[in-house]
């Protein structure tokens, strides 16, 4: 990762202004939880998001990424509502400024490891193709370029997800459950990957687990 | 690699009845586009008669001869043939009432002086421009149109003389003039060929000329209409044969024959045209609801590429690109095999007597053009939908 590929701190702000999920409107929630709530997501910051099955870790991410739009209440960035945005828009916000890891991957089962890296790589360039192959041998999974995607391990796909979302350039990431399938020393080292990445950006991430911190010291918690 | 995503692993049978039915299809227009356009244009020109125009009159039998039976038409008659849907127009060749000769009057040429017969038809069944086919009193010459044949006799008769056989081209330039008489005056009028006809037996002036002679030379007998121009629709000239014989008229039997060709071989192409437009649509058909199968077939890989942040507008140009690919190498295919049929049709027609332009019609091209237009936007509008649809 060269220092020509670090970028400023960058100023996107996301607020949550009373969002309640409609299918969840009818549940009881916390009085600490986010649903429902006004919620600061401040450039930079390292937030987990700790929640039990069914809570709606999923729905946050679909939600607050604009994938879902049952939901009372208000999303912006910067200001701006997300439900007045086009398609280019948001084709144009997933590239540059939001990444992330979906809970059921979506990565290309067809295409090889190396080719689902590359076509999302691709889009807005970061890295050569040798640095995308040092990104799979930090995470052990180096020998794994050309095979395809769907005879790999549920954990091996958590990686090259993890990877692909970082072939990006971002200012937040959003990780739902990535290491649902590694084991800690792996998570280690996914978290630290991220860790990097979002350092050299000055971007922040949200990674919603089941209770699990990894060890880590985030900026703030969020509850559902 | 999009499209290694999105195309590679398709069941493409679908795909290929379509490219045969847009192939054949394209083929078929343009061919018959094109041989439908050339029949058309077949015989204008060659003569300075309108192709679908015949000239008719009344069969003269033995009672006509002995003025039995009439061989002039009234008005009644002519309105009659005016309203068949099959008819362009109708109307009466008007001729002389009066004494004419007509004459060399060139140093060039030796004198040649013979009586004559002329005739004029109304402007709009003579392929002539119409400031060449005017005349008033104390023009220079009277424009006219020589019967081809009259040509041949003033040819026999220079070659009787030793002198050298003229061209049509070089006819145009011999100054000639009709001679206007009564019993009481005459009068020359210079006169100048501009055309020759094989259908008229007549010398054929302007209207002017005409009603100038009837009026100033007339021998006061009844002006009758013995001869009628008619003009009928294209592919339609059985039905006009078949009015003569109902009617007991005759013509040229080679304008007839001409007619009767360009009919027959017509009709086959406009169905030949009908089977390809029919063809052409359901291969496009075929093609769109191709192009929804594979955009719902991948409904995941497009879903997740919008997702990892393409452009909707990439995806669905992936798409659309793949789709306009396969119609240009379809209209180029068709347009090779239409330049191999009509290398042997052309000979066919040849052979067959049937002498056809043989330039590419340009409509044909357009009517290619179009269709690959027609193809490749619908094709644009069917992805747009499909990929936004996923949003």
């Amino acid at each position: 990762m060269t220092s020509k590929k670090k970028r400023k701190i960058v100023a996107m702000k996301i607020i949550l202004d009373h969002i309640m999920p409609i299918p969840l409107a009818s549940v009881q929630h916390n009085p600490e939880s986010i649903w429902g709530s006004f919620v600061e997501i401040n450039p930079g910051e390292k937030i987990l998001l700790n929640a039990s099955s069914g809570k709606g870790k999923s729905t946050f991410t679909l939600t607050t990424v604009g994938l879902r739009n049952d939901y009372t209440g208000e999303i912006r960035y910067d200001e701006q509502s997300i439900r007045e945005f086009t398609p280019n828009n948001w084709a144009a916000m997933r590239r540059e400024k939001i990444t992330v890891v979906f809970q059921d991957l979506q990565l290309f089962p067809n295409l090889t490891v190396g080719e689902n890296l590359l076509l999302k790589n691709s889009l807005h360039p970061v890295y050569s193709e040798l640095e995308i192959r040092k990104l799979l041998e930090r995470l052990d999974i180096d020998s794994k370029w050309d095979q395809q995607c769907a005879l790999l391990s549920m954990g091996q796909q958590q990686r090259v997800a993890i990877i692909r979302a970082m072939c990006q350039p971002f200012e937040l990431a959003i990780l739902d459950e990535p290491f649902s399938h590694l084991d800690t020393e792996n998570a280690k080292r996914a978290l630290a990957l991220i860790e990097d990445r979002c350092n050299e950006q000055g971007a922040g991430f949200v990674l919603t687990t089941l209770g699990e911190t990894h060890n880590f010291t985030f900026d703030k918690e969020l509850k559902l | 690699m999009l499209n290694k995503l999105l195309f590679k692993n398709q069941d493409k049978k679908q795909l290929v009845i379509a490219i045969i039915g847009a192939f054949m299809g394209i083929t078929f227009l343009v061919t018959s586009i094109h041989y439908l356009i050339k029949l058309n244009e077949f015989g204008k020109g060659s003569d300075i008669l309108g192709p679908n125009t015949v000239i008719v009159q009344k069969k003269v039998s033995n009672s006509s001869s002995l003025n039995l039976t009439k061989t002039d038409f009234t008005e009644r008659e002519i309105e009659k043939i005016k309203r068949e849907t099959f008819i362009k127009d109708v109307k009466p060749v008007i001729s002389n009432n009066f004494d004419i000769s007509f004459e060399t009057a060139d140093p060039m040429v030796p004198r040649f002086r013979t009586d004559v017969f002329i005739q004029t038809v109304d402007p709009t069944f003579l392929d002539v421009t119409p400031a060449n086919w005017k005349w008033k009193e104390g023009d220079e010459f009277v424009p006219i149109i020589l019967p081809r044949e009259f040509l041949v006799m003033l040819n026999t008769f220079m070659s009787a003389s030793n002198i050298p056989q003229i061209s049509d081209d070089l006819a145009k330039d011999i100054q000639f003039k009709f001679a206007l008489k009564d019993t009481i005056k005459k009068e020359y009028v210079n006169a100048r060929i501009i055309g020759f006809t094989n259908e008229v037996s007549s010398i054929l002036v302007p209207e002017s000329f005409m009603e100038y002679g009837n009026k100033k030379f007339t021998t006061g007998a009844e002006m009758k209409i013995t001869q009628l121009m008619i003009s009928g629709k294209e592919s339609e000239f059985g039905l006009v044969e078949e009015l003569l014989n109902a009617k007991g008229l005759e013509s040229k039997n080679a304008q007839m024959v001409v007619g009767r060709l360009k009919s027959v071989i017509g009709t086959l192409f406009i169905v030949v045209l009908g089977i390809s437009v029919i063809a052409v649509f359901v291969s496009g058909l075929v093609f769109i609801q191709y192009m929804q199968l594979l955009i719902s077939r991948n409904a995941y890989e497009v879903r997740t590429l919008l997702r990892i942040g393409f452009d909707p507008k990439v995806v669905s140009n992936s798409f659309f690109y793949y789709f306009v690919k396969i119609f240009g190498i379809v209209g180029f295919l068709g347009l090779s095999i239409f330049f191999v049929f009509k290398y042997f049709l052309d000979k066919m027609f040849e052979t067959g007597g049937l002498f056809l332009d043989k330039q590419p019609s340009l409509t044909a091209l357009f009517a290619l053009i179009f269709t690959y237009v027609l193809f490749s936007f619908s094709s644009y509008i069917t992805a747009k939908k499909g990929i936004y649809k996923q949003l």
